[in-house]
């Protein structure tokens, strides 16, 4: 916790193995969230991304290994002390029907209520500051049922927001979203990160917004990480093609400098190196 | 909407010039007193108000016609202790008390179908729709039919029962966590099921017994007395407090569950607390009363309606449920006067066409 280097990492995972029923999705993984960065997660459909995205925030149990939240098991500590320090927005979070903005925003604040101190002047300025923040505030009245995708987008975020944890987990805040809406997002996150220091940690299907946003990308496959690290080093071709079986070129992205993911076509070559 | 909007503008506008950026957010009002915060929403809270005084009236009114009147201003001080010779044994022995469980059962059903109905996320998994109601009918029967039960033996064979068919329809239901649908349609079977079961033993009951479980069995208000004003207030002032404590985290589990333990809530345990509290109110409603058909299925959606919020509204669900039970007894014991029908077949006739309208909107639009 007080070592600089490497980078500290108040949420970590320690040999974890996630498994729904008996089916195991993650054996044996370790990760450290690095503070203060954006890290995003990538790998194909279905290799447990999501999985580890919901034990960090201690919504699943790992049957073995542990999660650590600032060193303590976060499977020990109260619902409520996580929440108030880590917040998550889940994949497909279900907004009740009629609910206004400012009603769904403003249920962010749960963690920081009690049974007789529900609505306080920090709540107040939380739920203003989040609204802002995600430029809803003019939505406040609306119904959440009523807006467009980029909007709702931008209102569960905002909820998570009004919860004010240093640590925020969200789970393909982009899916469905067209690219503009989706370059709104991650703005979103990248001020965020800038401004408030927030440590953030996204979970993308898009591997050139991943590197453009990202201090440090994990790529994982079947459930193991496979390669972790600054984008530059993590995204390369050969890693593209081990983890996605897609042959691609590499290159700079000529805005950021990042790496830029160009697929080649799959069909002129020979199918013997996908093997 | 906008005189809501006003007044809250007009509380928060005490500090002028920035009046603009301090109009408080959300609808409604806030109380603060020394670290100390309410949320008031005011048209929940208006609702609840005039659904209170039609109570009221409703009440005098169904306790003044009968085939012996006794004027409102008699029953009035009756009520306040100057009974007059006649008003005494038929309000003080047989109208108030009617009325009261009435109010009671109605208030039970309405709290306990708004909590199952906001958990399952679906109108139709109120009690009475999933086999709950009847479980705990099996089991006041039962308590009526084999121990001659007395009023909190027949009870405690209520809540035995809900308790139970809650969690064999919970299991039945359960695949890797339970769907909505799965639970209503269980929930269904499950009810004929121990429907069948109650003929069944009644088939083989006493005829004395016999006829004491049928009249309670559709649900009725006829010949209920103190016994049955006592279960219902119980209910009433250990769970009904619990129901509204519980209330917020219902509203966060409306989130999915996912965002509600995201949120600090513990879904489990809440889930379990909200399930126990509302099968228990639902089960000594039907103690008191019997299993009265839809009004806990109703007074949701009513409820919602009317204060025109996304909350699961548990108090006003309770004011509706009342109103609409107190209400179809009143039109049940005059409609035929002098025959007395049931409150049960009132409630039925009400609540019936709805369901059919539900059930024909939820399969256009796949939600069942």
């Amino acid at each position: 916790m007080t070592s600089q280097h490497p980078p500290s990492s108040r949420l970590q995972a320690d040999g974890v193995r996630l498994a729904y029923d008996d089916a195991v999705v993650v054996d044996d993984l370790d990760l450290q969230v690095p503070d203060g960065q954006i890290t995003v997660i990538v790998g194909p459909n279905a290799c447990g991304k999501s999985t580890l995205l919901r034990s960090l925030a201690r919504l699943l149990k790992p049957s073995a290994g542990r999660v650590l939240l600032d060193g303590d098991l976060i499977h020990s500590m109260p619902t409520k002390e996580v929440a108030r320090r880590l917040g998550l927005l889940p994949q497909s979070p279900i907004a009740p029907e009629g609910i206004l903005v400012v009603d769904l925003v403003a249920r962010g604040r749960t963690p920081h209520q009690k049974l007789f101190q529900q609505w306080s002047e920090s709540d107040e300025r939380a739920v203003r500051a989040a609204l802002t923040a995600t430029d809803t505030l003019e939505l406040a009245d609306r119904a959440v049922d009523e807006l467009s995708g980029g909007q709702r987008q931008r209102v569960w975020i905002a909820m998570a927001l009004a919860q004010e944890t240093e640590l925020l987990l969200l789970d393909e805040p982009t899916t469905f979203l067209d690219i503009t809406h989706q370059i709104d997002v991650l703005d979103l996150v990248r001020d965020l990160n800038e401004h408030e220091g927030r440590t953030v940690v996204v979970v993308l299907h898009d591997l050139n917004l991943a590197c453009r946003y990202a201090h440090h990308i994990v790529m994982m496959r079947e459930g193991d990480i496979v390669a972790s690290g600054p984008p530059a080093q993590v995204i390369t071709a050969d890693s593209v093609r081990d983890v996605f079986g897609l042959r691609s070129v590499v290159i700079d992205d000529p805005i950021s400098a990042t790496p830029l993911v160009i697929p080649a076509d799959q069909r002129q070559h020979d199918r013997s190196d996908d093997q | 909407m906008t005189d809501l909007r006003d007044e809250v503008t007009s509380g928060a506008g005490t500090r002028h010039h920035t009046a603009a950026a301090h109009v408080l957010l959300l609808r409604g009002r806030v109380i603060r007193w020394s670290g100390f915060s309410v949320r008031l929403d005011v048209r929940s809270t208006s609702v609840c108000v005039v659904l209170c005084g039609l109570l009221v009236v409703v009440s005098l009114w169904s306790i003044s016609v009968g085939d012996f009147p006794i004027s409102i201003r008699d029953v009035i001080a009756t009520i306040l202790g100057n009974p007059t010779e006649d008003s005494e044994f038929i309000v003080g022995t047989l109208r108030l008390p009617r009325v009261l469980v009435g109010i009671g059962v109605g208030a039970t059903f309405g709290m306990s179908g708004a909590i199952f109905q906001s958990l399952v996320r679906n109108p139709l998994g109120s009690p009475d729709i999933i086999g709950f109601n009847a479980g705990a009918a099996l089991g006041a029967v039962t308590a009526i039919v084999w121990f001659d039960g007395s009023p909190t033996q027949v009870s405690a064979g209520a809540v035995a029962g809900g308790i139970i068919a809650a969690l064999a329809v919970y299991l039945l239901a359960w695949k890797r966590g339970v769907q909505a649908y799965r639970l209503v349609l269980v929930g269904i079977g499950a009810g004929f099921a121990v429907n069948a079961f109650i003929d069944y033993l009644i088939t083989r009951a006493e005829i004395n017994d016999v006829q004491r479980a049928t009249v309670w069995l559709t649900g009725s208000l006829n010949g209920r007395s103190w016994d049955e004003v006592r279960i219902v207030a119980v209910a009433l002032a250990v769970l009904g407090p619990l129901a509204i404590i519980m209330q917020r985290r219902l509203d966060r589990l409306d989130l999915g569950d996912d965002t509600a333990a995201a949120l600090g809530i513990n879904v489990a345990r809440s889930k379990l607390a909200l399930v126990l509290v509302a099968v228990c109110l639902a089960s000594l409603g039907v103690a008191a009363a019997g299993p009265i058909a839809f009004v806990a299925f109703v007074a949701g959606p009513i409820a919602r309606r009317l204060a025109n919020s996304p909350s699961a509204c548990i108090v006003p669900a309770a004011f509706v449920g009342a109103l609409v039970t107190v209400v179809a007894d009143l039109a049940a014991r005059r409609l035929l006067a002098p025959t007395e029908l049931p409150v049960g077949i009132m409630t039925a006739a009400l609540g019936a066409p709805y369901l059919l309208w539900l059930l024909a909107r939820q399969a256009r639009t796949g939600a069942l």
